[in-house]
């Protein structure tokens, strides 16, 4: 037992991360059939941009609240010349698209940063174990969980409480109605994918104190962030946080019984899933055929 | 004689010379035999994406298992040339009978979503099953005789088998697509609905499509694990070989019999001369996908066409069909 409870939660904290990550997949491609395969260099960028501020005298916290708003001023330019043209195009463009800008990432990082993992070490008040009773944890997954917990309570407030949120979940439903209506849907569309890469933004930032920073850190939470989000059911933010939390208990589980299944069990939970639930465990009927 | 024939023959002619050009025009018969071998994969991505609408991420799998198909044949059952390719053949179709189930109902980004989680799991299986399969470091493949034990074979006599292989495939895939089953899928492409309307159960034809891609992708997988004697998760298995082949494809014209050839002789052989001239060729791989989807979307033999006024309706970006919002799915398919 002394073994499992701290696997659980490392489970959570790596499903934690998956789910904020989803949530920012899921956000951008529900709204315009966008899957952004980039979504890892741009967590990968987040956490350089960080690496930078910090080599240059700023601390931890400044960073970690500026580099993913620098990554989404990136996003931005991004989505405004050459995502933007692919709307309404088959998505077999813009996911072709977003690959090749991460592979142009990636060689880009390499360039500017080396290939070697970086030293990122979150701060002082961050480090050593915090004691639970019945068990010690490392204080800084203890931020983690604390910090993506806050993002998600924040989005859902954004997006279901403010007048914002009404506009892009409608969007969702019927983007040529809200046009109608008179909202600049492309603003709307510029807006959300930033959303998207502001939350894999402070995810990749966090993510690099705990997993290192190297060109490739942010490609390693993709996969699985796709998998949540088949698994929650696309269209649902909800369906994000139980999807990510499902495997990354999971993964953990199967990390410390039987190692070689580490990376097969998300897929074999995914095809359980779907057998028994279609459409994932929160997926809307009729969204995304 | 159609322009399109002679055209056609003289490709033909051109492939069947180059081993004698190879010296003059400093193409390497090795490279052209993986830009042939790579254009079947094309072509079975064109299949699912250029004419049953299907984004097909997942096509890396059936090339891979195609590639360990044969591998472990060779290795373990010793296995002549013929037993390699069908044991190859096999493997990517228990592929496809596998993860094909849960891709047939879906369409658009779903479908795309799926494929790619679906095509990792054998990647990772490959990757963990180290005794077997070398894991990460790969294993090497050694080349089977063809038909004597005596007779092996050459880069030049391989080259020859690559272009055979090629050549018939190449005419099956268009008597598929030309079949009434190759109609059937264009019409799912462009609207389902009617078909079904029309009594057909489309989900059945999209599953027959899946698995007739899994043969082309787990041929082409067998074949270049011969051709390069040496096989590895990444370059086999992993999901982004599925972009290369998605890309090779509208490169050269998503949804026309010889674009895949055209996309992957292009992307093959400039791979290899950017490779060998900057380090950093990822870059200008990454900005030949940006300029591509950009600049290129009915890609080159479609433009062509598309002057001529001869282009398939497949092929046309800005066709109805093909565009997937997610408002226009909710119609569809809700």
């Amino acid at each position: 037992m002394e073994h499992v409870a701290p696997e659980l939660f490392n489970g959570l904290v790596l499903g934690a991360f998956y789910a904020i990550v989803a949530i920012g997949l899921s956000l951008i491609m529900n709204l315009t059939g966008t899957i952004n395969m980039a979504h890892g260099s741009f967590m990968t960028l987040a956490g350089y941009f960080a690496f930078a501020l910090i080599a240059r005298g700023t601390n931890f916290w400044f960073a970690l609240l500026v580099a993913p708003l620098l990554a989404v001023l990136v996003a931005i330019i991004v989505e405004r010349t050459m995502i933007r043209p692919l709307y309404g195009r088959d998505p077999v463009y813009s996911l072709l698209l977003t690959f090749g800008l991460s592979l142009i990432a990636e060689e880009v990082f390499h360039i500017v940063w080396g290939a070697n993992t970086l030293p990122f070490a979150p701060p002082a008040a961050l480090g050593g174990t915090v004691a639970l009773g019945f068990m010690n944890f490392p204080t800084y997954r203890l931020f983690i969980v604390a910090v993506l917990l806050l993002v998600f309570g924040l989005l859902a407030l954004f997006l279901y409480r403010t007048r914002f949120g009404l506009r892009l979940r409608a969007a969702v439903q019927d983007s040529e109605m809200i046009a109608a209506l008179g909202t600049n849907t492309q603003v709307l569309y510029t807006i959300n994918f930033g959303l998207g890469i502001l939350l894999a933004g402070i995810a990749g930032v966090l993510a690099v104190g705990l997993l290192g920073l190297n060109p490739t850190t942010g490609n390693t939470l993709l996969m699985p962030a796709f998998v949540t989000v088949i698994i929650g059911g696309m269209g649902s933010l909800y369906g994000c946080l139980v999807g990510g939390v499902l495997i990354g208990l999971a993964t953990s589980l199967m990390t410390l019984y039987v190692p070689a299944a580490s990376e097969v069990v998300m897929y074999i939970l995914m095809a359980i899933v779907l057998t028994i639930r279609p459409r994932g465990l929160f997926g809307e009927e009729g969204l995304f055929g | 004689m159609t322009p399109g024939r002679i055209a056609t023959l003289a490709a033909v002619a051109l492939l069947a010379l180059e081993p004698l050009l190879a010296p003059y025009i400093k193409v390497d018969v090795t490279i052209v035999s993986a830009a042939l071998l790579f254009a079947i994969a094309a072509m079975s991505a064109n299949l699912l994406l250029g004419y049953t609408g299907l984004p097909p991420f997942g096509n890396a799998a059936f090339f891979g298992l195609g590639s360990y198909g044969c591998a472990l044949s060779i290795k373990y059952l010793h296995v002549h040339f013929v037993g390699a390719i069908l044991f190859g053949l096999l493997g990517a179709l228990l592929g496809a009978l596998l993860i094909g189930p849960f891709l047939v109902r879906r369409r658009g980004i779903y479908f795309g979503l799926l494929s790619i989680a679906f095509g990792q799991v054998f990647y990772f299986i490959a990757y963990r099953l180290t005794d077997v399969t070398g894991g990460e470091d790969g294993m090497s493949v050694s080349r089977p005789y063809l038909v004597f034990p005596s007779f092996t074979m050459k880069e030049t006599a391989f080259y020859y088998l690559s272009l055979a292989v090629f050549v018939l495939s190449i005419l099956a895939f268009k008597l598929i697509v030309q079949s009434p089953f190759g109609r059937t899928l264009v019409a799912i492409r462009q609207n389902e609905l009617r078909v079904r309307y029309l009594g057909l159960d489309s989900n059945r034809f999209v599953f027959a499509a899946i698995l007739i891609s899994a043969l082309f992708g787990g041929l082409s997988g067998a074949m270049s694990a011969m051709l390069y004697g040496f096989i590895a998760p990444i370059t086999s298995l992993n999901w982004t070989q599925s972009g290369d082949f998605v890309l090779a494809t509208i490169l050269g014209g998503a949804g026309t019999i010889w674009g895949p050839l055209i996309g992957s002789i292009i992307y093959v052989i400039g791979r290899d001369i950017i490779s060998t001239i900057t380090p950093y060729w990822q870059i200008f791989l990454g900005a030949l996908f940006v300029a591509c989807v950009l600049g290129f979307p009915r890609g080159i033999l479609g433009t062509i066409l598309a002057r001529f006024g001869s282009a398939p309706v497949a092929n046309d970006p800005e066709d109805p069909a093909r565009t997937q919002s997610p408002a226009i799915a909710v119609e569809h398919h809700g």
